[in-house]
């Protein structure tokens, strides 16, 4: 008997959840915001011209598609699959995160709103906001930690440069679930003139649908590249997690395809036994926060719990609903990789492919060169190279004990 | 009876209710019991008791520290359900009302709604716990006859409204302003308006919380509802180390609104 290559896959379902999570848990103010994108949403996503007007700006303002580029000396020193690296890194900002807002601008222009709020861990979504609304003349406001604000220092330049307001957070830990929280704040303030840009695969639904869906332009991609240049679909496809909407954006289009693996990688810190890290699904319980139901880390009286990674981006508490449930129904694998293995990929994609890799992505790396090695020849691994890591430099000359 | 219908039972067109807000264990645990003993000896008619989050989401900036204030000293959700049972011990008739974020509740399981029975708490109000989130916690709240208090704020239609009318109890709390707890109050008609809206539509009594800082708003708010939440301003007074003042100021709003 052939075995089955394809499973059924619909989600969210009319409820907004992806099994038991996701889920619109916010104040009683903010339902009419999010059933009115909701509404603007599910007209617009089969509508031809608007999909036509994304694509659009995807190609000629953020430069899709992006390259499926063979790392030949990376692949040779690991001896093992042969690896490809889906250069998001290559967009306009630097990062995947562009491709979300470049379309919820637009939702925004549809709704008639005139600001857009956004918050920011590693700044990489915060500049991809305020790009868009510096090309679409909306008023900008980014909310990012005052510990991040610290540590990317770069980035906050180039929102301020583009025009956005950047709102300190000094609440909580001072980080990008805080800021998220001060999102909100604003949000429910001001919901009738404001559009609310979340920047990742988290949040109440209809938002970690619309962010998927956005960013599912890199999987679809990858579909024809793959079936271009080796005849068939990736044997496996590794995304760094935090919220997630890099991991969601490959893997989504892949779903169905079970040939592929998929796995994500979650930000281990010190390491996952430590305690001090960022990664809900290797060690988090079922909760809600920041409107949705999801794995997060936790203490048992449901206080969320200070978080710990190298890089900002994935310094998060919670994570996409929809990978709770891919976690939990297995199609996903979820690892982790500390900062130091993070650190060390690092340097060694730099050194050996001159492509220095945002910290984020680095640790989807790090779980690739320990697999790498173990795969054989025939086998190809796609790595989604989320984003490029000049943003770190600070940090990385910190870790090395240098000083800029 | 429960003692939420009791207490709204007193209320006439001179006598409206008072109820008061704040987070248990804020500054300290002791005091925190000591200011709830001293809201209702001056006057409270139902205590709303917060139950201190990390995230507080739809906080203003005071009732965020007062939430900090109370982690700091590593208040459970036990201790939380023992000032409930002290304060039920020495008083059978003050109702209390739990509020809080969702995932405070769900660290209960399926223990919540007994334990908050036993502590004596008649009803539960989940700040980010829409009405369409809600059937199956409402449905185990009510088991023990615990009300889930529905928050209806001025973006809730009337569509809406009917829908969350069928499944309420205890009393509703319209959230005067778009915003944040704390936030400055502007318009008084609009906020009227919706409630007259919302009292043609229901029995059920209605109080207006959110951005009542003085005798004179209360005043205003309570001339067209059953009455009000007063919660910032209290807190005010904790975080300014002037908890003294809590109760001539309780006693002012109490007077004002009767």
């Amino acid at each position: 008997m052939k075995s089955k290559s394809k499973i059924n896959y619909t989600f969210p379902d009319e409820n907004g959840r992806f099994g038991e999570f996701g889920g619109k848990y916010v104040s009683e103010t903010l339902i009419t915001a999010l059933e009115e994108l909701e509404k603007i949403y599910s007209k617009v996503k089969n509508d031809k011209s608007f999909q036509e007007e994304v694509i659009k700006d995807l190609n000629d303002f953020v430069g899709r598609p992006s390259p499926l580029y063979f790392a030949e000396r990376w692949t040779e020193k690991l001896g093992g699959a042969k690896i490809y690296l889906k250069r998001e890194d290559l967009n306009h900002t630097g990062a995947h995160k562009i491709n979300n807002t470049v379309g919820q601008v637009l939702l925004a222009k549809k709704m008639g709103k005139k600001r857009v709020i956004a918050e920011t861990g590693a700044g990489q979504h915060g500049v991809a906001t305020a790009t868009v609304a510096a090309r679409h003349g909306l008023e900008c406001i980014v909310f990012m930690g005052e510990e991040d604000i610290e540590r990317q220092s770069l980035n906050v330049y180039r929102m301020k440069l583009l025009g956005a307001k950047v709102c300190s957070v000094d609440s909580g830990t001072k980080t990008l679930k805080d800021a998220m929280n001060e999102a909100m704040r604003d949000w429910v303030t001001n919901v009738e003139d404001t559009h609310y840009i979340i920047g990742s695969v988290a949040g109440p639904h209809p938002y970690p649908e619309i962010v998927r869906d956005f960013n599912s332009i890199v999987g679809k991609e990858l579909k024809l590249q793959s079936k271009k240049e080796f005849g068939k679909y990736p044997d496996m496809i590794v995304a760094c997690v935090g919220g997630g909407s890099n991991a969601m954006g490959i893997f989504y289009p892949f779903i169905k395809d079970i040939k592929t693996k998929l796995v994500g990688v979650e930000a281990g810190g010190s390491g996952v036994k430590s305690g001090k890290h960022a990664a809900p699904l290797s060690d988090g319980k079922v909760g809600v926060l920041h409107g949705m139901k999801t794995y997060l880390m936790q203490d048992k009286n449901g206080q969320i719990l200070p978080t710990h990674s190298v890089s900002a981006g994935l310094d998060y508490p919670g994570v996409g609903p929809e990978h709770a449930y891919l976690r939990d129904i297995g199609r996903v694998e979820y690892q982790s990789a500390t900062d130091q293995q993070a650190l060390k990929s690092f340097h060694e994609l730099t050194r050996t492919e001159g492509i220095m890799p945002a910290l984020e992505t680095s640790h989807a790396l790090a779980y690739v060169n320990k697999i790498a090695p173990k795969l054989s020849k025939s086998k190809i691994i796609v790595i989604n190279l989320s984003g490029r890591g000049d943003k770190d430099m600070f940090t990385v000359a910190k870790e090395d004990g240098m000083t800029l | 009876m429960t003692r939420l219908e009791k207490i709204f039972k007193q209320t006439s067109a001179k006598k409206k209710i008072l109820v008061t807000y704040t987070v248990a264990g804020d500054p300290s645990l002791k005091t925190s019991k000591k200011i709830l003993d001293d809201l209702v000896s001056s006057g409270a008619d139902i205590l709303e008791i917060g139950v201190p989050f990390s995230d507080p989401m739809s906080e203003g900036p005071v009732i965020q520290k007062a939430h900090e204030r109370a982690l700091k000293k590593n208040i459970e959700f036990k201790d939380i359900l023992n000032i409930c049972k002290q304060i039920r011990k020495k008083n059978s008739s003050v109702p209390i009302v739990l509020m809080g974020y969702m995932n405070s509740f769900l660290s209960l399981k399926n223990k919540l709604a007994k334990e908050l029975f036993l502590a004596g708490v008649d009803g539960v109000i989940v700040v980010d716990l829409p009405y369409d989130e809600s059937k199956s916690f409402f449905e185990n709240l009510r088991q023990e006859d615990i009300d889930l208090i529905r928050l209806i704020s001025p973006t809730t239609d009337s569509k809406r409204l009917k829908q969350m009318l069928a499944s309420s109890s205890g009393y509703l709390y319209y959230v005067s302003l778009k915003g944040i707890t704390g936030a400055e109050l502007k318009n008084f008609d609009e906020v009227k308006k919706k409630v007259k809206k919302i009292k043609s539509l229901t029995h059920l009594p209605v109080v207006v919380g959110f951005g009542i800082k003085d005798t004179k708003t209360a005043k205003k708010m309570a001339s067209f509802s059953d009455g009000i939440v007063v919660g910032t301003k209290i807190i005010d007074f904790i975080e300014n180390k002037s908890s003294k003042r809590i109760s001539s100021f309780t006693k002012s709003l109490k007077k004002a609104i009767n």
